[in-house]
């Protein structure tokens, strides 16, 4: 599988009259990409705003930020399978990506209607919250988007992200002819025989137990969210967007997915250091432990099946999904496969462990530091001077017990300062923050 | 420097020569020097450093008057004001390693540096590890010598008045100080190179070591279910219909308290779940899955089980940290007590 990707870096942003890309300007004709998103008669009102770094700008809700990327040679689309898109398989021919700039999706719709998982993401433009992110350095093009109110929760879901890709999509084909300033080649080439080989266990959540529906929206693989035996994926799906957000954290955006830079190391590395096989994606948030462990089971099955000696393992979750994810590192082990864990930690107060489940065979940990806001006492983030979305957030007390006080439920004007939502949570470790004592 | 290292060393009646278990009642005294394994202690510290004197104490008697061991212990430690604290190794012997803890956190009140060894799932490195350094060691005394060999240099280094640094560096257990660390290079660095490294069987540092959970012994079996008084606790976010009391769907602060004597079931009119963790409909449409009230009052009936516990409690266990689960338990455990509760049934979800 040979992926040639053309690389278009966006350093601006404007509206004009027709939508193209010249020397990193990308400007956007607002009224035809909205007179595509409106074809879709589920859509109720939809807007566009562009925000930029260092901007005192707000955006909230954010439900997900997906990077345009366009398929130009060979099969299916990118983001395939998603929003009713065609699933052929993906990672072959040529893409075309708009790097430094992200879409959006602003709406009020939360995932399911099942209570409690609620979308809790707001970024800023500047200040101390936004540069937690990699997204305040990006430049973004904000869908403000609301469904027609009487559809239910999963059209609703399916009818706005399909609103993001349209955006998407419409910005990508401004690209599709033109030929890139950046090009790179991604294919698993033969190497050195001697080379240890070296599988990716990436671990997604599915809303699948939590919503009660096999086609709740989040975190999907072609498409689909449900409950899923093991994926074995090429990285290069993986880059035209076959595994894509968004979920309940800033680092489970569509975005953060094709930007991972742990997939994209363990590619450069191919050859030099390892013999890249590939991705394993495991499928999280089982209800049994019965469910948990042969999950466990089969991903390290596979591992050896492919002749893994050694896995390194990322998750998007938290709560009883540790089980399966640190199991299946327990199942590697057992099998001889050498295993480092990529992780987040729970809360350390009074001494307590800060993995849910320790288990001496996960001895190779590298810690992203606390999860959780409140634990890592981040501050407030201050008022700005400009919201895209909506003018006001509800604060819910169990994302701010401990820092910052206030009413469960209250709702506060977005523009003012408001906590930051309860999980910080970099699960491919894009930066530099971790735990020690 | 100012002369050789002066070291106090702790041991239990067995390795302080007094006896073994029929011995283990035998209060705090003192040997001048080393004794038994303070000798192979003295060894590893090397030349400049020697075991001034050596404390000893029965392991029950640390356990069964421990306010009376650390009085004397603290007593000793202030007449011999040593460098430093030695205690153990005690291995996998729980109540040697609690009095192993206990004797270390007795000298650092006082300003005298401490360190201990035992194994890692020795209660009192579980129970007791907040605050104190405690070198890990095998199960059973045949770890001795590596032991005191990767205690000795630790134990110099605190008697000389220095810093140990973290203990994914040193090598000692987790103290309960964790906090946010930058390390200069992004996460997916860190875990790509220590994957290489491990797979060229090359050292690395786990930055999160294993540390066990703390473990819990069940109560005994209820002798007879037919008179017993049985409780029920849920972590599935039971709250009344419509939240009145406003609790929350994680991070739990508080648990509540219901009354349910006067009730057979639960019903969805007057119930419901607020969880964040599961899908809350089916609950929603029965109540009783997440509390089975109507399926013990049908045991009471049949007199399988004694009595239904006149209260009920229930939060929602999601995402709550560790320290605070364990409040609630023991809060709700005290209660119960109280109440003269013979059993309880803890309904997860």
């Amino acid at each position: 599988m040979r992926l040639e990707m053309g690389t278009f870096p966006v350093t601006d942003i404007t509206f004009g009259r027709a939508t193209r890309y010249d020397a990193g300007r990308l400007t956007v004709d607002c009224d035809a990409v909205l007179a595509a998103v409106r074809q879709d008669p589920r859509i109720a009102s939809a807007e566009l705003e562009i925000a930029k770094p260092g901007e005192s700008v707000r955006i909230w809700p954010v439900r997900d930020v997906i990077e345009p990327r366009i398929k130009v040679e060979g099969p299916g689309v990118c983001y395939p399978g998603i929003c009713g898109r065609e699933i052929a398989t993906v990672g072959e021919g040529r893409t075309h990506r708009l790097a430094g700039m992200g879409v959006v999706e602003v709406s009020s719709v939360n995932w399911h209607d099942a209570g409690g998982d609620f979308v809790e993401t707001y970024l800023d433009m500047s200040g101390h919250y936004g540069e937690m992110y990699p997204y305040q350095k990006l430049l973004h093009l904000c869908l403000v988007v609301e469904p027609d109110s009487t559809l239910n929760e999963e059209v609703k879901n399916y009818a706005v992200h399909k609103a993001a890709l349209t955006v998407a999509d419409q910005l990508g084909e401004a690209v599709r002819a033109l030929a890139p300033p950046e090009y790179q080649i991604f294919e698993l080439t033969p190497v050195d025989p001697k080379l240890p080989k070296v599988i990716y266990i990436w671990c997604v959540h599915s809303p699948q137990a939590m919503s009660g529906s096999p086609s709740a929206f989040c975190t999907a693989t072609y498409g689909l969210t449900q409950l899923t035996p093991p994926w074995y994926l090429h990285p290069n799906e993986i880059l035209d967007g076959a595994l894509t957000g968004p979920y309940r954290t800033a680092f489970a955006m569509s975005w953060t997915v094709a930007n991972n830079p742990l997939l994209l190391d363990l590619y450069r590395r191919h050859g030099r250091d390892w013999n890249f096989l590939g991705v394993i994606s495991l499928r999280t948030e089982w209800t049994t432990q019965t469910e948990k462990q042969l999950m466990a089971n089969q991903t390290a099955k596979l591992a050896q099946q492919l002749g893994a000696d050694g896995a390194v393992v990322t998750w998007d979750a938290g709560g009883n999904e540790f089980i399966e994810v640190v199991r299946s590192i327990q199942a590697c082990e057992r099998l001889g496969i050498k295993t480092v864990f990529l992780t987040s930690e729970d809360d350390a107060t009074d001494g307590a462990p800060t993995m849910l489940e320790p288990l001496p065979e996960a001895d190779a940990i590298v810690s992203t530091s606390f999860f959780k806001n409140v634990t890592l006492a981040v501050p407030e983030a201050p008022a700005v001077a400009r919201v895209i979305g909506l003018p006001t957030k509800i604060v819910r007390r169990g994302s701010t017990i401990g820092l910052h006080g206030g009413v469960d439920g209250a709702a506060l004007p977005t523009a003012g300062p408001l906590p930051p939502p309860w999980r910080y949570d970099d699960h491919y470790g894009f930066t530099s923050l971790s735990c020690i004592e | 420097m100012s002369g050789p290292l002066r070291i106090v060393h702790y041991v239990n009646q067995f390795f302080g020569g007094i006896g073994g278990e029929d011995q283990a009642h035998v209060g705090v005294s003192v040997r001048a020097g080393a004794v038994g394994p303070g000798r192979v202690l003295e060894k590893a510290l090397g030349d400049d450093a020697r075991v001034e004197a050596t404390l000893v104490c029965g392991d029950n008697f640390a356990s069964e008057n421990e306010a009376d061991a650390a009085r004397a212990i603290g007593a000793e430690l202030d007449r011999l004001k040593p460098d430093v604290l030695v205690a153990g190794p005690a291995f996998g012997s729980g109540r040697y390693g609690l009095a192993c803890a206990l004797a270390c956190k007795v000298a650092q009140s006082r300003g005298i540096p401490a360190i201990t060894a035992m194994h890692p799932e020795n209660p009192g490195a579980s129970n007791a590890r907040r605050g104190i350094y405690i070198v890990p060691t095998g199960a059973s005394t045949t770890s001795m010598q590596a032991a005191l060999d990767a205690l000795a240099p630790l134990a110099r280094r605190l008697g000389r008045g220095q810093t140990l640094g973290p203990s994914e560096a040193e090598g000692y257990m987790r103290r309960g100080t964790r906090r946010v660390h930058d390390r200069g290079r992004p996460g997916y660095q860190r875990a790509l190179d220590m994957l290489l490294d491990k797979l060229h069987g090359r050292p690395y540092r786990s930055e999160v070591p294993y540390a066990p959970p703390e473990r819990v012994s069940p109560a005994p079996p209820i002798a007879d279910l037919a008179r017993a008084r049985i409780a029920m606790v849920t972590t599935g976010g039971l709250v009344r219909k419509g939240n009145p009391d406003r609790q929350v769907s994680a991070n739990a602060v508080r648990y509540h308290r219901h009354t349910v004597a006067e009730l057979e079931s639960l019903s969805p009119a007057e119930w419901e779940a607020y969880h964040a963790g599961y899908f809350n409909h089916i609950v929603n449409s029965n109540p009783n899955y997440i509390l089975p009230l109507s399926f013990l009052r049908d045991l009471e009936r049949q007199g399988k089980v004694g009595r239904v516990h006149e209260h009920i409690y229930a939060l929602p266990g999601v995402s709550t940290p560790v320290a605070v689960s364990a409040g609630h338990g023991r809060s709700i455990a005290a209660d119960l007590k109280a109440g003269g509760v013979d059993g309880a049934l803890l309904v997860a979800t």
